[in-house]
């Protein structure tokens, strides 16, 4: 049955798999596994440099990637069929690797608090990274659940990594079990879709049933077929888990505050981003043919989101815990532009352009409050911030620019990024949806100014006992590189919610 | 026919397996649950024809991991903890979520029946010289970045468990 390994099969072999196609991410692997070889070769005291290498490197990284953005043979298939390139995953990709070069920049100043190894952090957002830039083009549900599964033991390293902390380890085995339960779910739909689809008594039937342009194929030549359905309903519910969309958002609130802050901003915003990526590529091309079943699935979900997440982070103190709840009320609002991708081309492009917008924002509130927690990393109060404004002006400015754009204020990117998602349902014909979303931006709006309200107007507090101590952390001094980077976020959510230009225009023309 | 039965005889023993080591308080005897399990899983393989996956599944599992896990039960002396008693809503919720997989499953019953008994396709998974070949040619990919997957739970293991000089436990 198999050939012997002759030359020309060897070629053949060496033929499919273009390992040009996946530069960006053989790149970030290679960089992750040069820091662990820097650590050994350096002396101990050139360790601090490490971290420096990681971000210039990955810098460097998105320089080439910008500069060559749109490489000769995009829309093709490439290592026999298990990836797609378009432009999305160009985006995407550039997509991730800023947002970990943010994180990298964040872990260098939440582990100078913590006595932790350093390297490896560097090294597991670095993998983390490229899996999830594969898994955005994945066109194979091999693929699609390695690079998942790849993210996922990341995360689960990396939530946990702050070992001392009890709710750190807490976090990363709720999480541990979540991940699980959730990609449980997703296998077993893969397992019945990939049944279903290579069975021959079915018309279309096919043995590449893993591959989403064969699997798409099948499902439309069998548009009524049970078995397909279920497996359709459990890879959405495993995707859901990923992107914390009710009622998969049970992990959300623990994880988010047990896991250190960098990383509580990888997952708000890398690991939503994959999930939502994922579920594009899934409900456009490989689900294309099932819409009357997913588009009344992810409309509930959306809805029941979009309150979820407003309602339950109305309550919390804990600033970890209400940007989680807020960042589940986020994937609300990025499923109603996938429910409208699926019906009107246009709110693809505003899904990106809300995600790029939701990064700025999450990334410069996140930096403040890398700044402001203690060595405690846990337990960050809303009060920790009276007085922010006063001490400095800095930090409160671009919490509060930050905010403003997460509640949607105008003009902020933010504002215009629900702007488009919102244009995008009403062309679709998504009235119901609409209207919820309007009543979660309403609720948003009493919790972002709560969290603006603690920085910047004093409230009053008891007078300290004799005795007492003042338990509220001290602030971390802004190096300038951090400074930099958050005075960067912040102009550039006020610049793009006021001109979008031509990244607004490349996003929503096609 | 005796396909069918011995279809059976592993379908249970693989679902007893697993609700014994979840009903188990005692670790030891979870662990040995959990071997009935993969044996009655790795007959399924066989069943299906996939002996390599059968017998990868017995080396790997029961004899390594599984081994693994009883080294370490015994080296930490790990006593079977007490339960606490089930709250009424966690009760009321598992009773709800059940019946709903009962549902499912019985809608799967009545749905999911596939028509005409399927010949057996031509299986690239059951000789080691086929999988070798998938693997170095099709799937080359995602074995490559197993390979990374494997590099990072290593060293999430060590950054996890090794004890650092400066924390309360490293001293």
């Amino acid at each position: 049955m198999f050939a012997a390994m002759t030359p020309e099969l060897l070629q053949a072999a060496a033929a499919s798999n273009q390992w040009g196609a996946i530069f960006p991410e053989l790149a970030l692997g290679c960089l992750a596994l040069l820091l662990l070889v820097l650590e050994i070769l350096l002396p101990k005291s050139a360790h601090a440099r490490i971290p420096v290498v990681a971000i210039l490197g990955q810098l460097v990284l998105l320089a080439v990637l910008l500069w060559n953005f749109a490489p000769t043979g995009l829309e093709r298939d490439t290592f026999n069929g298990l990836l797609h390139h378009s432009r999305d995953g160009q985006f995407m990709r550039a997509f991730f690797l800023v947002s970990s070069i943010l994180v990298c920049l964040l872990g260098t100043v939440a582990l100078a608090k913590q006595k932790l190894p350093r390297v490896e952090f560097y090294h597991l957002v670095l993998v983390v990274t490229a899996a999830m830039m594969l898994l955005a083009q994945s066109n194979h549900f091999v693929l699609l659940f390695v690079a998942l599964e790849t993210v996922t033991v990341g995360f689960y390293i990396l939530v946990s990594y702050f070992r001392a902390s009890p709710l750190s380890l807490e976090a990363g085995l709720k999480y541990l079990i979540m991940g699980a339960l959730s990609s449980a779910l997703l296998l077993f739909g893969i397992v019945l879709l990939y049944g279903v689809a290579g069975n021959p008594a079915l018309p279309g039937h096919t043995a590449e049933a893993m591959n989403f342009n064969a699997l798409n194929a099948f499902l439309a030549a069998n548009p009524d077929n049970f078995l397909a359905k279920a497996g359709i309903v459990l890879v959405l519910a495993g995707v859901a888990f990923k992107i914390g969309a009710f009622p998969f958002q049970i992990w959300i609130p623990d994880v988010y505050q047990g896991a250190p802050t960098p990383v509580t901003a990888f997952l708000a915003v890398a690991s939503k981003a994959a999930g939502f990526a994922v579920l594009l590529v899934l409900t456009l091309r490989a689900f294309a043919p099932y819409a009357t079943l997913t588009v009344p699935i992810l409309s509930v979900l959306a809805a029941a989101t979009i309150l979820f997440g407003n309602i339950a982070a109305l309550t919390q103190h804990n600033v970890k815990r209400l940007i989680g709840l807020s960042g589940v009320s986020h994937a609300g609002f990025l499923l109603i532009g996938v429910v409208a991708a699926v019906s009107t081309p246009l709110a693809l492009g505003a899904v990106y352009f809300y995600l790029a917008a939701y990064l700025l924002a999450t990334f410069a509130v996140f930096g403040v409050m890398t700044h402001v927690a203690g060595a405690n990393d846990a337990e960050q109060e809303l009060d920790h911030y009276a007085g922010l404004a006063r001490d400095n002006p800095f930090l409160a400015a671009v919490l509060a620019v930050g905010l403003g754009s997460l509640a949607g204020i105008p003009p902020l990117a933010g504002f215009m990024g629900k702007l488009f998602v919102f244009i995008a349902a009403f062309k679709a014909g998504l009235y119901p949806l609409l209207t919820v979303a309007i009543v979660g931006v309403v609720i948003s709006i009493y919790y972002y100014f709560g969290w603006i309200k603690a920085a910047f107007f004093e409230a009053w507090r008891a007078p300290l006992q004799e005795g007492e101590i003042d338990d509220r952390p001290a602030r971390t001094p802004v190096a300038w590189p951090a400074g930099v980077t958050l005075g960067l976020l912040a102009l550039c959510t006020v610049l793009l919610g006021f001109y979008q230009g031509s990244f607004g225009e490349w996003l929503l023309t096609r | 026919m005796t396909a069918n039965l011995m279809f059976y005889v592993f379908t249970a023993l693989t679902a007893l397996g697993a609700l014994g080591v979840v009903f188990n308080r005692n670790t030891v005897n979870a662990a040995m649950c959990f071997l009935l399990s993969l044996v009655g899983l790795a007959g399924l393989f066989v069943l299906l024809e996939a002996y390599l996956l059968a017998v990868l599944l017995v080396f790997v599992y029961a004899g390594a991991v599984v081994t693994l896990f009883l080294f370490i039960v015994m080296l930490l002396d790990v006593k079977g903890g007490r339960r606490s008693p089930f709250t009424k809503g966690t009760g009321l919720a598992a009773t709800v979520a059940a019946a709903l997989i009962a549902l499912g499953l019985l809608s799967l019953y009545n749905h999911g029946r596939i028509a005409a008994a399927l010949p057996a396709g031509p299986g690239s998974g059951s000789s080691l010289k086929g999988y070798a070949y998938q693997l170095f040619t099709t799937y080359l990919l995602p074995v490559q970045i197993v390979g990374f997957l494997l590099l990072m739970a290593m060293l999430g293991v060590i950054v996890i468990s090794k004890r650092q000089a400066g924390t309360e436990d490293g001293k």
